[in-house]
């Protein structure tokens, strides 16, 4: 009995020598292995300075890769923590958490370059879209656009605006897709508006012969009137000079030869005064009617009757005057030619009844108006 | 007897070394994720991104604070559960913050509505009084043009601000009040000049 218990000692001290051995050894190899928290760190903070440089916004790709290779190496820290301490293996922790750090670190570079280069493409498009919106000024907003062609303008004008502000707060992405908007909107407006200047200047060559016809016919010293659409100008010609000219307004469709009544376009081709009024005998200070339509005039409406592009309803107009009540600063009449009530007082001293009227669109080229700018 | 003992104390010893002495701080772990998503639900990263990414690597380290007590042999989960602590905090504060930037942000947004509605009145006032003749009729239908377009912008922001689309609303306005104020500068300058003359 007593043999056996000090056996049983012995298998007692034994075995809790063996377990502390066990215990000492696993302490001294756990204790050796290298844990991933420093790689972690360092991979965690790259992230961070990689989203400060905005690299989820300019270099998303790389960023996201970055976040998910440091969400890689937590899920397999876990995993390899759930295992029995000595099976642990952190390799693949560290790798994961060395590569987020380099690509965070390559994603921060890449969104630096992108943001600069962006910036710089913003500035660039805002100095493009300044001059589309210039040359919008500059040739097409007198003309009596529709009401989309303005409102592109308009819209682009508030998109530019708009992208200025956002590049001003750093807000790249943003900015870049306002200004697109932006561009969308006033090539959309330049476009029309081009197209509907040329247009119109298809007539140029009747233009230029009426108006020669015009000033060589005041060269025996008889005054004539001739009228400039585009440049909203009447100028008085007497021995192939000019004489008088005066700032005049339309109707809002004057960018149109009249075809018939209540198109509110203002004629275009060789007229005479036909009757003066003053006093009482008009509501706009004083007036001097003209004679249209003329035989042309008829012609060209019968012709469009007969097409069926003018309603048989339709008339073809008339009372077309210069007269006053002018200078409001838009065309606001309904064809007729505004003055102010000071020119009209000075033109309707100079010329009489019989006075030769001549309308064009322009007495100067397309080319000529534009300043050569392209369009 | 006295043999059992020993028996039964060293099993007791082997079990204590070999199983962990403490746990995971789940509950803590829980309440400060939760906490989080409410922050960002509260659009945090939108008006406070900078206090809402140290929010985020706060947790992430708390996280790795977790793991690096699980890879010992006696694991310490005193630093994780004092860092989620700070983190629950954090996003206590966060959430205040932003909701305070928020507030502060619709009143900079009403404020400014108010100012370009009160700007655009006082152009379309002034307006009456520039100089018209040609070269003032092209000026002034472009300087028209523009408070359409201030207006307009007025309008859009209303809605958003309806929609509770803060900063998009407060980039538009500042936009209309920077347009009514030249608008503004241009038509008292033009005004001056006549006036001169």
């Amino acid at each position: 009995m007593v043999f056996i218990k000090k056996k049983f000692k012995w298998i007692i001290v034994i075995l809790l020598s063996v377990t502390l051995i066990t215990i000492t050894t696993s302490v001294i190899i756990v204790s050796q292995k290298e844990l991933p928290t420093n790689d972690l760190r360092i991979a965690r903070e790259a992230i961070t300075e990689a989203k400060e440089a905005e690299a989820n916004l300019y270099a998303e790709k790389l960023y996201k890769e970055s976040v998910q290779l440091y969400d890689s190496a937590m899920v397999n820290w876990t995993k390899e923590n759930n295992r029995f301490i000595l099976f642990r293996n952190y390799t693949r922790v560290i790798n994961f958490a060395k590569k987020s750090k380099k690509v965070a670190d390559v994603a921060k570079e890449e969104s630096i370059e992108k943001a600069d280069n962006l910036s710089k493409n913003v500035e660039a498009a805002f100095v493009s879209l300044t001059k589309k919106i210039d040359l919008y000024k500059k040739l097409f907003k007198n003309l009596p656009l529709s009401k989309s062609i303005y409102d592109a303008h308009n819209k682009s004008k508030k998109f530019l605006s708009e992208s200025k502000i956002a590049h001003e707060s750093g807000k790249l992405k943003d900015a870049e897709v306002l200004f697109k908007k932006a561009d969308i909107y006033i090539n959309h407006a330049n476009t029309a508006a081009s197209k509907m200047l040329r247009d119109y200047f298809n007539s140029y060559p009747r233009w230029k012969s009426l108006a020669n016809d015009a000033i060589a016919a005041s060269k025996n010293g008889s005054k004539v009137i001739l009228v400039d659409k585009v440049a909203h100008v009447l100028y008085v010609y007497q021995s192939g000079k000019v004489i008088r000219s005066y700032d005049v307004e339309f109707g809002p469709n004057w960018m149109a030869h009249k075809e018939h009544a209540g198109d509110k376009a203002t004629p275009e081709g060789n007229y005479h005064i036909s009757k003066k009024k003053d006093g009482g005998n008009t509501t706009y200070h004083k007036a001097m009617l003209i004679d249209y339509p003329n035989a042309e005039d008829r012609a060209r409406f019968a012709q469009k009757k007969k097409q069926g592009l003018i309603s048989r309803r339709t008339g073809i107009g008339n009372l077309i005057e210069i007269h006053g009540n002018g200078g409001r600063g838009f065309d606001w009449t309904s064809g007729c030619v505004g003055m102010r009530d000071r020119d009209i007082d000075d033109l309707y001293r100079i010329v009489t009844t019989g006075t030769r009227v001549t309308i064009v669109g322009s007495i100067e080229s397309l080319t000529t108006i534009t300043g050569g700018v392209d369009f | 007897m006295k043999s059992k003992l020993i028996i039964a104390i060293a099993a007791m010893g082997i079990a204590v070394l070999f199983s962990s002495c403490a746990k995971v701080p789940q509950a803590e772990v829980d309440a400060a994720t939760a906490a989080i998503q409410e922050v960002k639900d509260a659009g945090a990263d939108l008006y406070v991104p900078e206090a809402y990414q140290a929010l985020v690597d706060s947790m992430k380290s708390a996280n790795e604070k977790i793991e690096v007590a699980k890879a010992k042999w006696f694991p310490n989960y005193k630093p994780a559960k004092a860092l989620l602590t700070v983190v629950s905090q954090m996003a206590v504060d966060t959430k205040a913050k932003s909701e305070a930037r928020k507030v502060e942000l619709k009143a900079e947004v009403e404020a400014m509505i108010v100012e370009v509605k009160a700007l655009v009145a006082e152009n379309t006032e002034l307006i009456k009084k520039a100089p018209k003749g040609k070269e003032g009729r092209e000026a002034l239908e472009a300087i028209k043009s523009d408070l359409a377009v201030a207006e307009t912008t007025v309008t859009e922001v209303e809605a958003l601000l309806a929609n509770g689309d803060l900063i998009g609303s407060n980039d538009k306005i500042k936009a209309a009040k920077e347009k009514a104020t030249s608008i503004k500068a241009e038509l008292e300058e033009a005004i001056a000049k006549k006036g001169g003359k």
